[in-house]
């Protein structure tokens, strides 16, 4: 097994629609993943764990996951634990709001002032959360952490000399002239390769997914890094044994 | 499959939408599911969230085991759809956002935190729809009149 580093934290929100809370943890993921920390976040649906199939089951093991939600039947906290893995870390709104002081969120669709302040509540404690995680090493075959390190080393740049400093491996392969460097990227090969992926269209864009996991993608240059890393992949595949 | 469902005068239709936060077609989703359960049709319908059938939460699920569902999905993977049916119960019309809005171009919907105002009027559409199908069920729910003699030969 191969062990990529992490730069992004799972979030997974309850979104539970009988509650305003519901509402609040909905927004507050959003205003995380879309506003005040958009690189270092992803998510997932929480009913995905189980409509959906084995990579979305691997969802927080893969990535150290927050769990938001409204009230104390904690289902994304609960579910996440139950269908993927145990939640790295954990909110609560029915809690935070008592905590901070602020009134009971009210409004299911639209949100009151208090349910406003909520948000901004969970989404800073959010925020604060996946800064903290991203300190820490976490080792996606354990779905856990197995140590402490330095953000920065976590959060690598695509300069190759973060990468080297690191040891994380790297590869530079050539887009459209450029020479591209792009950090991961013979460790994903390694993953696809022991999953018995073969290079085909099929594994072209989970490849291209996996790798801007951990590498910026210009937007509207998607298919072009597409056809190369897949390219790569069918000639790392012919340089090496099939794992079995 | 023969799933006995509650169908006396107090029936109330399990009225789920998805639950995603990542796209327009979820929160239109959502405010049409509101919209049922709120304004059109408040008293024959109630709003299930899909988080607690995921968690298996006894209350819930016993909601849809015993009532028909009727779920609003935001997108292709239809969790709703598919959560009804795995907390055993019954799906009576599966609604997808998107074929709706296929029906009616003209409202494209934006935002997800907020939607725009096409999105709202696209919910506002699909709500009737769902309206529609929650008086047929509550319909089929009526005693009927007494033909069943007819069958008994």
């Amino acid at each position: 097994m191969v062990d990529l580093p992490k730069k992004k934290v799972g979030i997974v929100a309850c979104s539970g629609e009988e509650l305003p809370e519901g509402t609040v943890t909905r927004l507050a993921a959003l205003k995380v993943l879309e506003q005040l920390r958009p690189a270092d976040t992803v998510t997932i649906c929480l009913p995905l764990f189980l409509a959906g199939g084995e990579g979305d089951r691997a969802f927080a093991k893969f990535y150290p996951t927050i769990a938001v939600d409204g009230c104390e039947l904690r289902c994304a906290a609960l579910a996440t634990e139950k269908y993927s893995n145990k939640p790295a870390a954990s909110i609560v709104v029915s809690d935070l709001v008592q905590e901070k002081g602020i009134g009971s969120p009210s409004g299911l669709r639209k949100l009151d002032q208090a349910g406003q302040e909520a948000v901004e509540a969970t989404a800073e404690r959010m925020a604060f959360l996946v800064d903290e995680l991203l300190g820490k090493r976490w080792s996606r075959q354990e779905g856990e952490f197995t140590g402490t390190e330095d953000a920065t080393e976590v959060q690598i740049e695509n300069e190759a000399a973060c990468a080297c400093v690191t040891g994380i491996p790297i590869q530079k392969v050539s887009i459209e002239g450029q020479e591209v460097t792009l950090i991961g990227l013979p460790l994903i090969f390694q993953q696809f390769q022991e999953d018995s992926k073969s290079p085909s269209d099929a594994t072209k864009k989970e490849l291209l997914e996996t790798v801007k996991i951990y590498n910026p993608v210009p937007i509207g240059a998607e298919d072009t890094y597409a056809e190369i890393i897949l390219h790569e992949y069918a000639i790392f595949c012919n340089g090496k044994e099939p794992v079995t | 499959m023969n799933k006995a469902i509650k169908s006396d005068n107090k029936q109330k239709v399990v009225i789920v939408p998805c639950s995603g936060i990542g796209k327009t077609y979820g929160t239109v989703s959502r405010e049409a599911a509101y919209e049922v359960v709120e304004n059109v049709r408040p008293g024959q319908t109630h709003l299930v969230a899909l988080s607690l059938l995921v968690l298996g939460d006894e209350k819930s699920r016993e909601s849809v085991s015993q009532y028909p569902s009727v779920t609003i999905d935001g997108c292709k993977l239809a969790c709703a759809t598919k959560m009804v049916e795995e907390s055993g119960g019954t799906v009576a019309k599966d609604f997808a956002v998107l074929d709706v809005y296929r029906n009616h171009r003209k409202l494209k919907p934006k935002g997800i935190a907020e939607l725009n105002e096409a999105g709202i009027k696209l919910a506002q559409v699909l709500a009737e729809e769902v309206a529609e199908v929650v008086d047929r069920l509550d319909f089929d729910a009526q005693p009927k009149q007494s033909t069943e003699g007819c069958n008994n030969g």
